[in-house]
């Protein structure tokens, strides 16, 4: 048997379907918030015990690091595509997903039946086929920690271990009426009338912050240690290269690369990007809320 | 020489950036920037093999320029272009 439940997440709609099994469906309460109904599904996710044999080559490996999950991108001469995931590229598959030629509905395999494999695949699933069914919605899926201060959301930027976690903690320990939003995945929405704006996500790296909450944007801000605390704005390019390299996207393909850049130039000249070079200090916080905040 | 196959030129505002968009540049992490003389220029020669000299024709039939002016110009855009990896010899 097996549960079917819908998400509103951004404004967009999702279905997971997964077995009728108590501890997975416990273990996947970020998702709660969410439950809603409504709209028309960017994509179906369902879990199943078998997937049909099919020839496949591989059209995206990206280069990753230790400690960095990887993602593989397969394609087969149906148009289908395959996704092949692990947590690291010294580990074995543990998750394979075939894919419709749009990315709308999905067939996940978890290769072993640990609940820390199934949901290692769910979330990484989840949250390929939200950036992968988005783009062309106005819709990005950030590598970002988000404070909201003063109904404005604020969002730190930055490498793997830049720091970006670390400074919204900052935030929230030295500054006045200031909550985190999500601590790794936010959305961000660009509306018809161009307002950029920052929505929690049931993805938040290894901090479980998962609000179903909104606030116009603010600011961007890249974090990037420094024994100095300084901060200067961005021009609209480095704004640009930075947004680039910070949300996610299958960016090799024409069409998604197409709408990205859309949503990405209405981002970079609608909304302020700072560059903060900074400790891990109550004076890191205050000059880059005092810069930004204004 | 020629283009690389793969990289795509958009506008942002008004300036010109070219990006890598092919899964065959995976390792490419770079963003070039162009101002609008260069982006006429890789927007002319499309996919076609030149040579520093059509470059230099090109800036002529566009630009009030002489020349001399134009053929260093056109080298020196060439040169960036093969030293940012976007073209080959």
């Amino acid at each position: 048997m097996s549960v079917t439940k819908r998400y509103i997440v951004a404004g967009h709609a999702f279905s997971m379907t997964l077995p009728e099994d108590r501890e997975l469906w416990d273990a996947l309460r970020q998702y709660e918030p969410f439950e809603a109904d409504g709209g028309e599904e960017l994509f179906k996710l369902e879990i199943v015990s078998e997937l049909p044999e099919i020839t496949v080559e591989v059209e995206y490996d990206a280069p990753t690091e230790d400690g960095e999950t990887v993602i593989r991108l397969l394609k087969a001469a149906s148009g289908e595509w395959l996704i092949e995931m692990k947590p690291d590229h010294r580990m074995q598959i543990c998750g394979r997903m075939l894919c419709s030629p749009d990315f709308r509905k999905a067939e996940l395999l978890v290769a072993n039946n640990s609940l820390r494999s199934k949901l290692f695949c769910i979330n990484n699933s989840a949250m390929v086929l939200y950036a992968f069914t988005s783009f062309y919605k106005d819709t990005l899926e950030m590598h970002s920690s988000v404070v909201v201060k003063g109904g404005k959301a604020f969002l730190f930027l930055g490498k793997s271990g830049a720091g970006k976690s670390t400074h919204s903690r900052m935030w929230l320990e030295h500054l006045q009426d200031c909550e985190l939003m999500n601590d790794d995945n936010p959305i961000i929405r660009v509306g018809e009338d161009g307002t950029v704006t920052a929505y929690g996500s049931p993805w938040s790296g290894k901090t479980p912050c998962y609000k179903n909450i909104s606030a116009p944007v603010g600011a961007f801000v890249q974090i990037r240690q420094c024994p100095e605390n300084r901060i200067k704005r961005m021009s609209v390019l480095e704004a640009y290269a930075t947004l680039y390299s910070s949300c996610s996207g299958y960016k090799t393909d024409s069409g998604m690369a197409d709408g990205l850049h859309r949503t990405m130039e209405k981002v970079v000249t609608g909304v302020p990007f700072f560059l903060l070079d900074c400790r891990a200090d109550r004076e890191a916080a205050e000059i880059c809320s005092e810069a930004v905040c204004r | 020489m020629k283009k690389i196959e793969g990289f795509k030129m958009r506008q942002l505002g008004s300036e010109y950036i070219v990006l890598p968009e092919s899964s065959k540049l995976v390792n490419f992490n770079k963003m070039i920037s162009f101002n609008s003389s260069a982006a006429y220029l890789w927007e002319a020669v499309g996919d076609k093999e030149f040579s520093v000299e059509d470059l230099a024709k090109l800036l002529l039939d566009k630009y009030d320029v002489d020349p001399q002016t134009a053929g260093k110009d056109a080298g020196k855009i060439a040169e960036s272009w093969i030293n940012a990896g976007i073209v080959e010899k």
